[in-house]
């Protein structure tokens, strides 16, 4: 398979635009919003059964489609510029990629079950007030006879309220082991934490002596969670390339219809050249986020550094777009009401989540060996 | 760039291998030695490196390697851009670089194949792949620049000739060319785009001067790399109009829309080369440790696989029998590998710290300063950055045009 969009891959974006647009209107999405999960459980049973949305990356041996990661990411795209709400991000972009670089009795247990919608997955590795950087496991794993518990705190956990299945990163004799938890269990408390983007859903773990089964070789979890973010953020930039498309797309409606001093706001070329950089700056996300989708199925060895350019690449572009999106709605753009600022925070938190721009920088700068 | 893996990004047909083949091996039998490693060709090369050139371009031509995208009945190969992309692609991997016939290949060659008649076609373009006419390109004015319809170089029949009269800016490679693709006014008083022709001027007739005088303008850098250039009584025979009398504005179209193809799977490799320099001057000076050094030139790494995965994905789509990109694909490429160019280089002067202050004697300047002053005009030269964002508002947004001027222009 190479880079060109292939007619099948075409349908999959327009099926899954035409679907998004009727099942999670920004009118549904703002009800979703003002809920503590921000999850809305009919959309995703629909989404995983109608689109196959869980399974596009998953062998079809354990029930997904056998497609890859470019499927994967015109999904997450459109997903983006509809800002749906739901744990796609934390399942296909961290949990999946996590499972399949996992042990057999992992992926065979727990693969099936979120492909088909039946259950959301989450994976969390990082220490309460921890920066992104951080390497030191969250909790720690303890032999429970035959078994293993983990006891710890985590935070920010993406989905972590809604998740049925936790993978959580552990400090285990052999080093850092990725295990899984399931969550309806006397050990394990979930508090959703407000978001500054409301549209997406954050949660606290903690763990107290919660039955655990390894999920990663003990010891591989750290480079389990690499693998999950060199995949989450294929994604992540997909849905940040969908919501610039979006904020585009806005502004420039708004700029042919509004009218001041006797003309469009268009036809003055300091939002006009707004928009055309804009473009510019989508366009280029774009072309970097299908190559980082085309390295994760077929050129793994690019897809660190390819999948890092496009996480730092999409962000810029998506805050740019969002940001001249309220400047170019004026009064109007700094509303409530308006869904300008839905956009805006989504792609600020975007940019921040997993490592701001300038943390990305640096970790392309050590994968090139400079 | 491996391209027969399983897994290259570009569905390459069997016979586009089949011609990357053929193109290596040849290049295996004939690539010549002096030239191994010179890749970028100076603007002006010297006296030693000269005749190298030469001798190289010749062997191109006797090849059928120059003006490769040419239909095959004009003495091209027919070469579409995925091929030139492939033809790039092999000369680079051989060391040697892929000469080319300059304006009259990429903007003359298009712009007669287009609009001139059979005659003028077997005419014009076979001196153009043997080297016998180079061209430089009269359309700036000191009126016109962005607005070239406002141009006022004149142009009156005169039996079977066109005698023409004006003052034409900014003509780059003068100093070697021995023609002039110009924009001239035939009829004043037709709205400006109506009475424009292109035509297709000696420099000089029968060994003398033909009314055309270049003053050399000293560039940037100190170098005299273009020229004013003065028409008096210049003749031109009217076979040489293209495209017909007052008809030039739609030629003139077509040369400004024949950006160079093919250049998008190589454009990044001369700019990944430049920055693997930039890092080892940074090397050096004991920088790279410094996380915000690190950070710029991960920026600046960062840019460049945008524009690499952006030709990727272009050539992907050409491989596939698509037309790749959007509605204004050739201006948003411009506008980012450009502005690319501009920051990467202010950067770099930045990183090299007060070495960067000293120039060679008789302002030598070294790469680095020479970049840095050089990328200013890629905003300038082939449509502004300004203009190039119109076009792309207009085109790909449908945002509202410019305002057109209301009135002629008068003589
Ligand atoms: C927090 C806040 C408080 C406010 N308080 C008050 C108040 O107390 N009283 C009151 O009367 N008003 C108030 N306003 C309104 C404010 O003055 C207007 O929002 C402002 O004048 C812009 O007008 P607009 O929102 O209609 O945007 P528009 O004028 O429609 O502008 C939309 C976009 O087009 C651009 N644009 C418009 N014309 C041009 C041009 N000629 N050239 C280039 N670009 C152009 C603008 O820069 C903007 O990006 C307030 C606004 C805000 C956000
Ligand atoms: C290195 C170099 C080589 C060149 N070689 C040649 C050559 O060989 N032959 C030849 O004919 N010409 C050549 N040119 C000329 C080139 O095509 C012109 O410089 C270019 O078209 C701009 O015209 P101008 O310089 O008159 O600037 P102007 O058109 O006067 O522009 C001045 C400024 O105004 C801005 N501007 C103008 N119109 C608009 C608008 N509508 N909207 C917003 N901003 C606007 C421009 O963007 C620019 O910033 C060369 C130029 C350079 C720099």
């Amino acid at each position: 398979m190479s880079l060109e969009i292939t007619a099948e891959q075409e349908a999959l974006r327009e099926t899954s635009r035409r679907f998004l647009s009727e099942a999670t209107p920004l009118s549904r999405v703002r009800e979703v919003m003002a809920t503590d999960t921000v999850f809305d459980t009919e959309l995703w049973t629909r989404m995983a059964t109608e689109l196959g949305a869980l399974g596009l990356a998953v062998p079809e041996e354990l029930g997904g489609a056998g497609l890859g990661y470019p499927e994967v990411s015109y999904l997450a795209e459109e997903a983006g510029r509809a800002l749906a709400p739901g744990a796609l991000l934390a399942t296909a972009g961290l949990a999946v990629p996590a499972l399949m670089a996992g042990n057999e009795r992992a992926r065979a247990r727990l693969l099936p079950r979120i492909v088909d919608g039946a259950a959301v997955g989450a994976v969390a590795w990082l220490d309460p007030g921890a920066d992104w950087s951080s390497t030191s496991p969250p909790t720690r794993a303890a032999r429970d006879g035959h078994g293993w518990t983990l006891t710890g705190d985590t935070s920010p956990v993406l989905d972590g309220a809604v998740a049925d299945v936790l993978l959580v990163l552990a400090e285990h004799p052999q080093g850092p082991t990725v295990f899984s938890v399931e969550p309806d269990q006397a050990g394990v408390t979930r508090t959703p934490l407000p978001g500054l983007d409301q549209t997406r859903g954050l949660a606290r773990v903690e763990l107290d002596g919660a039955a655990a089964e390894p999920v990663s070789a003990p010891g591989a979890g750290r480079a389990m969670v690499t693998t999950a973010l060199d995949h989450a953020n294929v994604v992540l930039a997909s849905e940040m390339v969908g919501g610039a498309q979006a904020c585009l797309d806005m502004s420039v409606e708004y700029a042919k219809e509004r009218e001041q001093f006797g003309r469009p706001i268009g036809a003055f070329q300091a939002v006009k050249h707004k928009c055309a950089e804009v473009l510019v700056e989508v366009e280029g996300a774009r072309s970097m986020t299908r190559y980082a989708a085309w390295c994760a199925s077929h050129n793994t060895a690019e897809l660190p550094t390819a999948s890092a350019i496009a996480k730092a690449t999409a962000a810029e572009a998506y805050f740019r777009a969002a940001a001249e999106n309220v400047q170019i709605h004026g009064g109007i753009g700094f509303t409530w009401e308006h869904d300008a600022h839905l956009y805006f925070k989504r792609a600020k938190t975007s940019q921040m989540l997993f490592g701001d721009t300038g943390a990305y920088r640096r970790h392309v700068a050590d994968l090139i060996g400079i | 760039m491996t391209a027969d893996t399983v897994s290259s990004p570009i569905p390459y047909s069997d016979a586009a291998l089949e011609f990357r083949r053929e193109i290596r091996d040849w290049l295996a039998r004939n690539a010549p030695e002096d030239l191994r490693g010179v890749r970028a060709v100076p603007r002006m090369p010297s006296p030693e490196l000269k005749p190298h050139l030469d001798r190289w371009a010749s062997t191109l031509a006797e090849a059928g390697l120059m003006c490769v995208a040419w239909p095959r009945e004009y003495g091209g190969r027919g070469l579409s851009g995925v091929e030139v992309a492939i033809m790039n692609e092999e000369f680079d991997r051989a060391g040697v670089p892929r000469l080319t016939r300059g304006m009259g290949e990429s903007l003359v060659g298009p712009a007669i194949i287009t609009h001139a008649t059979e005659e003028q076609k077997q005419r014009l373009l076979p001196p153009i792949i043997s080297g016998e006419h180079d061209y430089c390109q009269g359309f700036s004015e000191p009126g016109a620049g962005s607005d070239l319809a406002g141009l006022r170089t004149r142009g009156v029949v005169d039996g079977t000739e066109l005698v023409i009269n004006g003052q034409k800016v900014w003509t780059s490679g003068y100093y070697k060319a021995n023609m002039l693709f110009c924009l001239v006014r035939t009829d004043p008083e037709a709205p400006p785009h109506k009475g424009i022709s292109y035509v297709l001027l000696p420099i000089e007739r029968d060994g003398r001067s033909n009314g055309v005088e270049f003053r050399p303008i000293t560039r940037i850098n100190g170098a005299a790399l273009f020229a004013e250039t003065f028409l008096t009584d210049a003749r031109a025979p009217l076979d040489n109009v293209i495209g017909g009398l007052n008809q030039g504005w739609r030629v003139a179209m077509t040369t400004l829309g024949s950006e160079r193809g093919g250049s998008a799977t190589t454009q990044h490799v001369a700019f990944e080369r430049q920055f693997w320099r930039l890092v080892e001057k940074v090397r050096e000076r004991g920088l790279l440790g410094d996380v915000r050094v690190r950070e710029q030139l991960a920026w600046a790494y960062s840019r460049i696989q945008v524009i690499r995965a952006n030709g990727l994905g272009l050539t992907a789509e050409l491989a596939a029998g698509r037309s790749g990109g959007g509605l204004a694909n050739g201006s948003t490429s411009k506008i980012r590998w450009s502005e690319f160019q501009r920051a990467m280089t202010e950067m770099a002067m930045d990183l090299l710290g007060p070495d960067a202050l000293v120039t060679g004697p008789d302002y030598q300047l070294d790469e680095w300063q020479e970049e840095f002053l050089v990328t200013r005009s890629h905003t300038i030269w082939g449509g502004t950055a300004e203009v190039q964002r119109n076009i792309v508002a207009e085109r790909a947004l449908g945002l509202p045009k410019e305002p057109r001027p209301a009135k002629g222009v008068t003589s």
